[in-house]
């Protein structure tokens, strides 16, 4: 639940809120090429560490905490998977690879604690994507609680049967988990029929270029944001092509 | 011209050898306040499918018989069309507020229908003030209450400006303080905006009060069609219940006490029988 | 023991915000059929949820048939508290009906004989025989309600929670509710159930508590609750139809005021004076 959480908006009034989606865009783009250029587990770290003063600037500081301690067992599955299958016994390599998921999903989260779904929408619709796609985006997003509402209640109600979650052994936790699925997946694919009849009623579809009645405009503010991380994007590359990074 | 028309319409799902709705003929006027009910599964939510297109457009099946919309042919009309003459709620408010603010909500269908921006900003501003939502416009809709969701529902929807509004079962989650709210501002919309209004409802009790007129369904056919006084009273109404102050003037009726007209709230009843026995306290 | 459940100054504040309940203190009796009345959001499932353990109060405690649920897990009290919630849909965790019934009954290690008999018992009662083999998902709605229904009574639950059983219902369907909760209560059942339904829950309760905010505002007799203008108010309830004949009737000097108004048709005739030709 946690996990998820780190993904929902989180309204707040700051600097990182009311920049224009695309200049945080280039935040993660600085974030995503980084983090796959640095090969040193500590450096990738660091990379974590940068992000905790953009949260503390977004006022969501807890939510963030929350979400990496959530991210932990993730982190430490695909550590033990990468060592595992390594052909030698490559332990810097797992260490890599775990803090490069860390580092990505830490810069995605404040992305997504920052920005509305539709905000991103209008930002992609304005770039030219069409209104399908983005209103995709928008309402995958927006139904990420309610989605994690649901569960809950699937999670009470199984219980309230007498089933116990805290099964023991990795087969009997994965039956449970898909006994649990099952009614969920099912009711959220209903539910999907049931807003796409309610899209249709709201005429979507009716002609190809829909009007957009908010629009998102890069301020001075965005532009000196988008700027200072091209800057360091542009820094990165120079010092991987030059050898200096590892 | 009435807003709906149909005739000898007879439709079955696609793969299902039973007809879903059977021999179906209902004109529908401007300014009609139909309550629609019947037990599970008696055709009610298709019938209303069918008036805004999803039937045949988004359900396929075979539809036969004629079905005009505002004088449209539904079975040529994509539902984008209809939409502008058929606005539909849905019980489940969740299930159709997409997005992040209840203007964006507003705003939405306009969008969809490609109208200029300054239009649509007269048209959110005038519906943000009708339906009293203008101190909610920037919050989020998913976060709202169960009633204050359907009014954004409701307005998401009347923004465009339809003829005729469905409802099915918009009341159904919602406490029953709300629930009245919500069909207060139905009557408002109907006299005020001259519009015709479908609910569908179980609970007679608490629509028959604003109704014109009252259709029951049972497997696939009208059964029932009319006042909702002479409707409540026939054989086919004890199928979906009867509302209490209904109740009484039935047992009442065979006695010396007999009610003079059918009470459908508790303060007609109150009148009926402050007339009854003044009646009999003059004898 | 006569209360088969005790709540005891219970408080429980939801992560994120909201004091769901702030003190609320409740003693169910064996065998009576109870009413939880309320406002979405005023505390009525979040209260129910301590009954079988699913919640642990934070503060006071809850004691069900002697088990205080602080220190008993979930699988124990619903061996003893069936709750069935709003959605049948997210309750149908089988393959087919048949096992759907069983789900619970297995569980909690009954004897295979018993399933079997429970299971046959369920799915005559319920009507459900002849989709033993279906998949859930293939019945209609109405039908997984029942199932839903079924699927927790099959493992014969001292006490029952309904969260909302008529929402959405139809008038045959409610009919058929009424059967299985004097049915319940011929068990010797103990039955919560949670609603907005005041006709409902004024003719088919033994007792009616009313919450808001987190807190009890009031509880009693049904018709005594319900007759409460001010609190009905409160509660944002409305009051049931032939109460409401009834007040006017009073205002208007044609009744003479009582603790207890009529709730029902025959009731109010015969309050009335108006019933000798019935």
């Amino acid at each position: 639940m946690s996990l998820l959480q780190g993904f929902m908006y989180l309204p707040k009034k700051t600097y990182l809120h009311r920049l224009d989606p695309r200049s945080k865009a280039f935040m993660l783009a600085f974030y995503s090429v980084a983090s796959i250029l640095i090969l040193n587990p500590l450096l990738l770290v660091l990379l974590v560490i940068s992000n905790i003063p953009l949260a503390i600037i977004a006022k969501s500081l807890g939510r963030w905490v929350k979400t990496m301690k959530s991210i932990v067992f993730f982190a430490v599955l695909i550590f033990a998977l990468n060592l595992l299958t390594s052909v030698t016994w490559n332990v810097e390599y797992a260490l890599t690879m775990a803090a490069r998921f860390v580092a990505l999903t830490s810069a995605f989260s404040i992305f997504f604690l920052t920005t509305t779904p539709e905000d991103l929408a209008l930002a992609l619709e304005a770039g030219g994507v069409s209104r399908e796609y983005s209103l995709m985006i928008t309402m995958s997003l927006r139904f990420v609680p309610t989605l994690a509402r649901d569960l809950q209640i699937v999670i009470d109600a199984y219980r309230s049967r007498g089933s116990k979650l805290d099964a023991k052994g990795l087969l009997n936790k994965v039956k449970a988990y898909t006994t649990l699925l099952t009614p969920l997946v099912v009711f959220e694919v209903r539910r999907s029929l049931m807003v796409a009849e309610a899209l249709e009623a709201r005429a979507f579809g009716a002609t190809g270029k829909p009007t957009l009645y908010k629009r998102v405009k890069m301020t001075g503010e965005d532009y000196a944001f988008s700027l200072l991380w091209v800057a360091l994007l542009v820094v990165i590359i120079a010092l991987k092509i030059t050898g200096v990074l590892y | 011209m009435p807003i709906v028309e149909l005739r000898n319409l007879y439709f079955s799902y696609e793969g299902s050898a039973k007809p879903a709705l059977k021999n179906i003929n209902l004109v529908i006027d401007r300014g009609e306040f139909i309550v629609l009910t019947g037990p599970s599964g008696c055709g009610k939510s298709t019938l209303c499918r069918v008036l805004n297109g999803l039937i045949p457009h988004f359900y396929r099946g075979r539809l036969s018989g004629q079905a005009l919309v505002a004088g449209l042919d539904v079975k040529e009309t994509p539902t984008y069309i209809l939409a502008r003459h058929v606005g539909m709620v849905f019980q489940n408010p969740e299930n159709q507020l997409f997005l992040s603010t209840v203007e964006r909500e507003l705003a939405f269908g306009l969008e969809n229908l490609g109208l200029p921006e300054e239009d649509i900003e007269r048209r959110v501003k005038q519906a943000l003030d009708y339906f009293g939502l203008t101190d909610l416009r920037d919050r989020p809709p998913y976060l709202l209450s169960g009633g204050q969701q359907q009014k954004v529902a409701i307005a998401a929807v009347m923004i465009m400006e339809p003829e005729l509004l469905i409802l099915d079962e918009p009341t159904a989650n919602l406490d029953p303080v709300s629930a009245e709210e919500i069909l207060e501002l139905l009557e408002k919309l109907r006299k005020e905006k001259d519009i015709s209004v479908l609910l569908v409802e179980h609970r007679l009790e608490l629509v028959l009060r604003y109704a014109t007129r009252l259709l029951i369904m049972r497997e696939g056919e009208i059964i029932a069609d009319g006042p909702p006084e002479r409707v409540i009273l026939t054989e086919h109404a004890n199928i979906v219940g009867i509302p209490p102050v209904v109740e009484v003037y039935k047992i009442l009726s065979d006695t010396r006490y007999a009610l003079k007209n059918i009470p459908l709230t508790p303060s007609d009843l109150a009148s009926e029988i402050e007339a009854v026995v003044k009646r009999e306290v003059g004898h | 023991m006569k209360w088969v459940i005790e709540a005891e100054d219970v408080y429980y504040e939801y992560e994120g915000g909201g004091l769901a309940l702030d003190g609320v203190t409740l003693r169910v009796a064996k065998g009576e059929i109870l009413a939880i009345m309320g406002e979405n959001g005023a505390g009525k499932t979040t209260l129910v949820k301590h009954f079988n353990g699913l919640l642990k109060p934070q503060r006071g405690r809850v004691v069900v048939l002697g088990m205080d649920t602080r220190h008993t897990p979930v699988s124990a009290l619903a061996r003893h508290v069936g709750m069935v919630f709003q959605n049948p849909d997210f309750q149908l965790f089988a393959e087919t009906v048949e096992d759907e019934i069983k789900f619970a009954l297995r569980n909690f290690g009954f004897p295979e004989d018993v399933i079997e008999k429970r299971a046959e018992w369920a799915l005559k009662i319920f009507g459900l025989e002849k989709y033993r083999e279906r998949s859930p998902y293939t019945l209609s709605i109405g039908e997984r309600k029942r199932l839903s229904i079924a699927a927790v009574l099959s493992y014969d639950p001292d006490i029952v929670i309904l969260d909302e059983p008529t929402s959405g219902q139809d008038f045959l369907q409610k009919e058929k509710l009424t059967e299985l909760l004097y049915l319940m209560k011929q068990q010797g059942k103990t039955v919560i159930i949670v609603t907005h339904d005041v006709e409902f829950a004024v003719r088919r309760s033994d007792r009616i508590v009313v919450m808001k905010a987190g807190k009890i505002l009031a509880e009693g007799p049904p018709k005594k609750v319900l007759s409460d203008v001010r609190l009905i108010k409160e509660a944002r309830l409305k009051p049931p139809q032939i109460i409401e004949t009834a007040h006017t009737l009073t205002s208007r000097g044609i009744m003479v005021s009582r603790d207890n108004y009529p709730a029902t048709s025959y009731e109010l005739i015969r309050a009335l004076g108006l019933g000798e030709d019935i």
